[in-house]
């Protein structure tokens, strides 16, 4: 069972993670799904898989009403961002998927048709989750070529997709990065391999800069918060991307 | 098993998981409000408590039934952890179906379209028999649901004959009265808030659909 954890709480405007299913099966990637609640309204970011589907559905029904699920935002189009669309969709027909205008024909392969898509152009947009400005922020080629992380300037909480993630160790499982220097071991391979352009890589490191960020969630392994945030985001800008052996 | 494919009518994958889960999610949601209800219940009896104390011999009666009620509130609360538990298993078991009916209905179509290829129906098959096994695990955990939600009825009926009692005993708290009739009054409005929460969830179409 995938346990859900609020890491950030102000009033009514909270964020929660639901992480760590210790019943998945080994050859699913392990992911992270979120939830930004505002004022009774909810935006879940990265819903999974549809294997993960009856494990996310309910962890988040411990916590918080999926009635109440204002839309879903897929930062890509991989299956372990997007393919429960369908079963969400069977939930509630009239819930809205964020995505890349990219990729707003290919996503209906999993469930779907034209109504149930928002499509955000390339240089991003603001959504609204009832009051709450929330921000697509581009993040093309890291690593999809349609790509977009969410951040929320209130919480001051950035939603970073691929970015960030780490293939953690089976028994590592602290919602927080704890050791920034043993963590980023565990990142390393996977952002080089799967990160696609130096270029684009940099154009991200310099948009993220600019904004203030507490806390970065990437959709797989740990959350960096406080100083590993700029940690990371230095660390990042100085990897070299974009290598395959062969 | 499967009908022969002549005979499946399509609707047979996709019956009502979906409906079921909005009704679970609506199960689940007054659940958690009867759960915060029961947490309060559990701060009043130890207030009552308190004021019994301070009434001392003036409220001997009042005494004992807000023990009572503490103990009552103790009991609720287990109660709730059990119910919880049923429902959380009930939420994810009726995923599990959705997630069957979803399977079903593609193979179903792909079976029809490819005018009954063996592989097909054999998939179709094996899908349809592993829904049917979720399908009798969900009804196992309805009739589960359906117990512990009993349970929980019977109980709440004991907390309103006690915080009945604890009304009538407040009567008698001479100076105490007041506060104690508040108290008690208190009670009763919670017991009643669960008693209507728990008429509600009996009613639900959760457990009438099959």
């Amino acid at each position: 069972m995938k346990a859900t954890q609020c890491f950030f709480q102000d009033g009514e405007h909270k964020w929660l993670a639901i992480v760590r299913d210790p019943e998945r099966p080994d050859a699913l990637i392990d992911t992270n799904e979120y939830l930004v609640a505002y004022n009774g309204a909810g935006l879940l970011l990265d819903p999974g898989g549809a294997e993960v589907f009856p494990a996310v559905f309910s962890a988040l029904s411990a916590e918080f009403d999926p009635a109440a699920l204002a839309g879903l935002f897929a930062s890509h189009q991989d299956p372990d961002i997007i393919s429960s669309l369908a079963l969400w969709l069977e939930f509630n027909p009239k819930l809205p998927c964020y995505v890349s205008w990219l990729w707003a024909s290919f996503i209906p392969h999993f469930g779907g048709s034209a109504e149930s898509f928002v499509s955000i152009p390339d240089e991003g947009m603001e959504i609204n989750l009832n009051g709450l400005p929330l921000q697509a922020v581009p993040a093309h080629y890291l690593h999809s070529s349609g790509n977009f992380h969410l951040y929320d300037a209130r919480a001051r909480v950035l939603f970073s997709g691929d970015v960030g993630a780490a293939l953690l160790p089976s028994k590592t499982d602290g919602l927080f990065v704890e050791n920034f220097d043993a963590h980023i071991r565990h990142a390393e391979a996977f952002h080089r391999r799967w990160m696609g352009s130096n270029e684009a890589k940099r154009a991200w490191c310099e948009r993220v800069s600019r904004l203030s960020i507490d806390m970065l969630c990437p959709q797989h392994g740990a959350i960096y918060q406080g100083p590993d945030v700029e940690r990371f985001i230095n660390w990042f800008d100085g990897l070299r991307v974009g290598v395959a052996v062969g | 098993m499967i009908p022969d494919s002549g005979t499946t009518p399509r609707s047979l994958a996709h019956r009502s998981a979906g409906q079921d889960l909005v009704r679970i999610v609506q199960i689940n949601e007054e659940i958690k409000s009867i759960v915060a209800v029961a947490f309060k219940i559990n701060i009043m009896a130890l207030n009552a408590i308190f004021l019994a104390k301070r009434a001392g011999s003036t409220a001997l009666g009042f005494g004992v039934l807000s023990n009572e009620l503490r103990v009552f509130s103790q009991d609720l609360k287990n109660a709730m952890g059990g119910l919880s538990g049923v429902i959380h298993k009930a939420v994810s078991d009726v995923s599990v179906l959705l997630q069957d009916q979803r399977m079903l209905r593609l193979l179903q179509e792909a079976e029809v379209r490819s005018g009954g290829n063996i592989r097909v129906r054999e998939a179709l098959r094996a899908r349809y028999d592993r829904m049917e096994a979720h399908r009798a695990n969900l009804a196992l955990q309805r009739r589960q649901l359906q117990l512990v939600l009993g349970n929980v009825a019977q109980l709440v009926e004991l907390g309103g004959v006690l915080a009945k009692s604890a009304k009538i005993e407040a009567a008698y708290g001479q100076a105490f009265s007041s506060s104690l009739s508040q108290v008690s009054g208190e009670f009763d409005g919670v017991v009643e808030e669960i008693r209507r929460s728990l008429g509600h969830l009996n009613k639900s179409e959760f457990f009438s659909s099959r």
